[in-house]
């Protein structure tokens, strides 16, 4: 388990990495906190013929607020994330990986890895997030997380491309959070997760409601049903439909160790959970 | 008192296998098998010979005149039917299990070996794989043997009522947080092969190398340097490490092999992978009259290091705590393509526990009584000791009974029970029992001790930890029986060249064996402050402890997600020399037995794929899923050695799945649910719960 021989760049500035991805981008790995990418590297299931470290690019790590959205570097580490700012994101974080994991392992890096079973990424999901690209040719363009995701392992993100920035608009007033997860064991790899956002009108029922599922299915993906089954009604009366329609219309990633009726089950109950908390 | 060996561990200067740095050191990687059944046609390794870095590629071809290795084939005093399968160096014209090693490449680097294993192209012709030792076809019966004592036959004819069943107990692997590694070299001048091996005692290797590789053992020092975990699953060296012993020879240099996660995964031995149809006749007042059973073990590709010794050992005490006045077993093997079977802490006992807990749930819900009242009508007497049970093994020392009583009173049961019962079908609540019996000590270990003109006391033990508190147990039995301070008491054991020669640390063996040859050598000092030396070696048969767990669980419907609430150990290993290290080991034993409870499972395709090769596949515990666990201890000395101390080191693995096997199966009994296998699984007890 040791990899394959390749070219070592320790860029300090963003310019810097866009340049080297512009040259090298198809052949290229980007390096953040390595706790997907040095398995994977040493596994040999990857074979880049370069590792472009991200770790000394100072400008891409922390977290700042602007009017309300959170503006989150792409090299901030998930531990940075979970001790502060967003409750779903918090919430959700403590459950990726073990503490070790979480002190190395980055934001941008969750995002762009896009394992379907990673927590981050439904969760931004939930919160309509959107992430800042940039490319030494294209510019900067801008993905909502609704479109980021198009595969296993695979966002809308370039070979030549760089994820800067990740935005999180602020929660309309009266709305709740919550998530839920089921996993062999702490720190484990989850075999489902739910995100749950939830605002009520004034009258108490609900106005809108955001649900994104992640690991159960082959891409975090919205509950779109699930969540227009909400809209209108108050919440204790709507949640258990809500999950019915949440198991019915998910695509289960089922394989040889675990059944696509289990997963749809697991979905509903941690739909449920998920949506209590959020309306609690 | 605490480990005063842990500085070292915690501030991360302890010296592992890997860390152990010689200049012009090569390392060693091997092409392993992608089929899990395959003859092996041809090898071309010319392109791996030229690519850049390597020293050496070696086939089976080159080894010839080594032997292959053989394990301790069956019970000794047990006859058995036996195919002499042993495992070879490399494979020489077949493979027998997926990850198998059928070339060494030697290199400057470990990167320069692997990037030339993938040179190597070896031209394979696949055929069938056998994987559930259950269907194998009577071909692959490695051994069979069968023992019976007493009227099994007029007890089951005369039985008020029988109860059966068969449980699938699956393979595991015992995952130390160190792999297997080792770093031979080799001095021309004194002809003199050192092997620096992560194991669990230097004497036993330095055997099997010496056979392998037709050395004279008094030229072969093993040293033990810091061990990262071993469970059972270092006791023997592996192929691996005597292809790389021999290498240094060839070569002329040092050569090391330090095996990763993935190889672990891939070829070390597995433990458990036993199934067993039991019957036991029974008494309508709960009394079990005969028990009768059929193992099937998994025996893997080849016999090595154990064969049919764990499985036929395991067999005898499949009547557990009780008494029980008959029992037939048979015990056969067959060959699956996987690696071999092993031990894995507790190494038959665990199995063994569990049939004996299991068939007394079963018996107990057949005749309508409480689980604990007919433990209680069966248990073996404190006044019987020594006790022979069925199949002749001798339980020294004893009071199960009161392991019970102080468990239940550590519980409360009667809380849990009216909980249990107004629990509702969304979350049931479920208490389970095990009385179990622990096989511990036996066979020898030897010590040494040199007192210097200071004063200064130094041990040599042939015990050998890796992670078990050596330093600190010893020394506090050679402080408190010379009435010197612990400070004077330096421990030294894991070199072949300085300590006795013993068998080493597994089986709970330690205290009780090489601790009493230690207090036999200090008894033979004189009494007064002169420099003097002495020897002893310490033997015995087995010692039997013993406890009592309950276990209590809640299981989520909706999820089936198994939630351990409470879990209370009684143990009686004797005489207990340090509690914090005894408390240590119950409640570390206790996890791995919950592991195995939820999550692990050896898993393998119909065509002999491994799926379960990361721990991202095989889900370990961690202390985070340390449930509600509170321990005790009854003290019954044993009478067969000067410490009293019977061995404690696989208790929680052998005493809690039984207890929360019976949790399990009595929270899921209003479903209709007799016995679930290992692993609980959340699919799994969500299918039982929701069909």
């Amino acid at each position: 388990m040791k990899p394959v021989a390749f070219e070592y760049d320790d860029p300090r500035t963003v310019e810097e990495v866009l340049d080297l991805l512009a040259e090298h981008g198809d052949e290229a790995k980007l390096l953040a906190g390595g706790q997907s990418l040095v398995p994977l590297l040493n596994f040999r299931i990857v074979r880049p013929a370069r590792v472009i470290d991200l770790n000394g690019v100072a400008e891409l790590a922390g977290v700042r607020e602007e009017d309300g959205t959170l503006r989150i570097g792409a090299l901030t580490r998930v531990r940075e994330l979970e001790a502060g700012g967003q409750p779903l994101v918090a919430d959700a974080l403590r459950h990726a990986g073990h503490p070790q994991i979480r002190s190395r392992g980055t934001a941008g890096g969750a995002v762009a890895h896009a394992d379907p079973a990673s927590e981050l990424p439904a969760v931004l999901l939930a919160l309509d997030a959107s992430f800042s690209i940039r490319s030494a040719r294209g510019g900067e363009r801008t993905v909502a997380a609704r479109d980021m995701f198009v595969g296993p392992f695979t966002t809308q993100l370039a070979p030549h491309e760089l994820l800067v920035e990740i935005a999180v608009p602020p929660l309309p007033p009266r709305t709740g959070a919550g998530f839920a997860e089921a996993a062999p064991a702490h720190g484990a790899f989850a075999t489902a997760g739910v995100a749950a956002t939830l605002t009520l009108d004034e009258d108490g029922t609900c106005a809108q409601a955001t649900l994104a599922v992640l690991a159960a299915t082959a891409t975090p993906v919205r509950l779109g049903g699930a969540e227009a089954s909400l809209v209108g009604r108050r919440p204790d009366e709507a949640i258990d439909d809500a999950a019915a329609v949440a198991a019915r219309e998910i695509e289960p990633m089922a394989n040889e160790r675990i059944g696509g009726d289990y997963l749809r089950a697991l979905v509903a109950e941690l739909t449920r959970r998920a949506l209590r908390e959020a309306a609690a | 008192m605490t480990r005063r060996e842990d500085v070292a561990f915690l501030q991360g200067t302890a010296r592992y296998v890997d860390d152990v740095a010689v200049p012009g050191t090569l390392h060693l990687a091997f092409v392993r098998s992608p089929w899990a059944h395959a003859e092996v046609r041809s090898v071309d390794a010319d392109a791996a010979r030229r690519a850049p870095g390597v020293v050496a590629v070696v086939t089976a071809a080159d080894l010839e005149g080594l032997q292959p290795l053989r394990g301790q084939p069956h019970i000794p005093d047990l006859e058995t039917e036996f195919v002499d399968t042993p495992h070879p160096l490399l494979a020489v014209d077949r493979v027998r299990y997926a990850g198998q090693s059928v070339v060494a490449v030697v290199a400057e680097s470990r990167e320069l070996a692997e990037d030339a294993t993938e040179l190597v192209a070896v031209d394979y012709e696949p055929l069938d794989a056998v994987v559930d030792a259950r269907t194998t076809p009577p071909a692959n019966v490695v051994f069979r043997s069968a023992e019976s004592a007493g009227d099994v036959e007029g007890a089951f004819a005369a039985a008020d009522a029988t109860v059966s069943a068969s449980l699938h107990i699956p393979r595991l692997v015992a995952a130390p947080i160190e792999p297997r590694g080792l770093l031979a070299q080799y001095d021309a001048d004194d002809d003199l092969l050192t092997i620096t091996f992560s194991t669990q005692g230097p004497h036993g290797p330095r055997r099997v190398l010496s056979q392998s590789l037709g050395r004279d053992p008094a030229l072969i020092r093993v040293v033990v340097p810091a061990v990262g975990g071993a469970f059972g699953s270092k006791s023997a060296i592996p192929p691996e490490g005597v292809v790389c012993a021999w290498l240094a020879i060839e070569l002329g240099r040092p050569v090391k092999w330090i095996e990763d996660r993935l190889e672990n995964f891939l070829a070390a031995y597995q433990g458990r992978g036993m199934d067993v149809d039991a019957e036991l006749a029974l008494r309508a007042d709960g009394r079990i009259l005969a028990l009768r059973a059929r193992v099937v073990g998994d025996a893997g590709g080849y016999l090595y290091p154990q064969g049919a010794m764990l499985f036929q050992r395991s067999a005898r005490m499949f009547t557990g705590a009780y008494d029980v006045a008959a029992a037939a077993v048979e015990v056969v093997g067959t060959a699956t393509n996987k690696p071999p079977n092993g031990p894995y802490r507790g190494a038959g006992r665990p199995e063994a526990a569990l049939v004996a807990e299991r068939m007394i749930d079963h018996a107990a819900r057949e005749l309508g009584l409480d689980p604990i009242e007919i433990r209680r009508r069966n248990l073996v007497r404190r006044d019987a000791f020594p006790y022979r049970n069925a199949l002749g093994m001798t339980y020294d020392s004893g009071d199960y009974e009161r392991c019970l009583d102080d468990a239940i009173a550590l519980l409360p049961l009667d809380d849990w029970e009216a909980r249990r019962d107004a629990s509702p079908d969304e979350r049931p609540i479920g208490i389970g029992v095990a009385t179990i019996i622990e096989l511990t000590g036996g066979a020898s270990e030897a010590a040494a001790v040199d007192v210097d003109e200071g004063g200064r006391v130094v041990v040599r033990t042939s015990a050998t930890a890796h992670g078990q508190g050596h330093d600190t147990t010893f020394a506090q039995i050679a402080a408190e029986e010379l009435g010197v301070p612990l400070e004077q008491i330096e421990v030294v054991y894991g070199d072949s060249s300085l300590v006795p020669a013993g068998i080493g640390t597994f089986g709970s063996r330690s205290v009780s064996q090489a601790g009493s040859a230690l207090v036999e050598a200090l008894r033979k000092l004189p009494r007064d402050t002169r420099p003097a030396r002495s020897e002893a070696t310490w033997e015995s048969p087995p010692l039997f402890s013993s406890g009592a767990w309950l276990a209590v669980v809640e299981i989520e419907r909706a999820t089936g997600r198994l939630n351990v609430l409470r879990v209370v150990a009684v143990d009686d290993a004797g005489r207990i020399v340090n509690p914090l290290l005894a408390e240590g080991q119950v409640v570390g034993g206790a996890l791995q037995g919950l592991g195995q409870c939820l999550t692990e499972e050896v898993v393998y395709t119909e065509d002999g794929q491994p799926l379960t090769i990361t721990f991202g596949d095989y889900t370990l515990l961690t202390a985070a899923e340390l449930p509600d666990l509170e321990t005790g201890f009854v003290e019954t000395p044993s009478p067969w050695n000067p410490l009293g101390s019977k061995g404690l080191g696989e208790s929680g693995a052998i005493g809690l799945p039984p207890a929360v096997a019976g949790a399990v199966a009595d929270a899921l009994s209003r479903f209709g649910v007799r016995h679930v296998d290992f692993p609980f699984t959340p699919e799994k007890l969500w299918r039982l719960m929701n069909p």
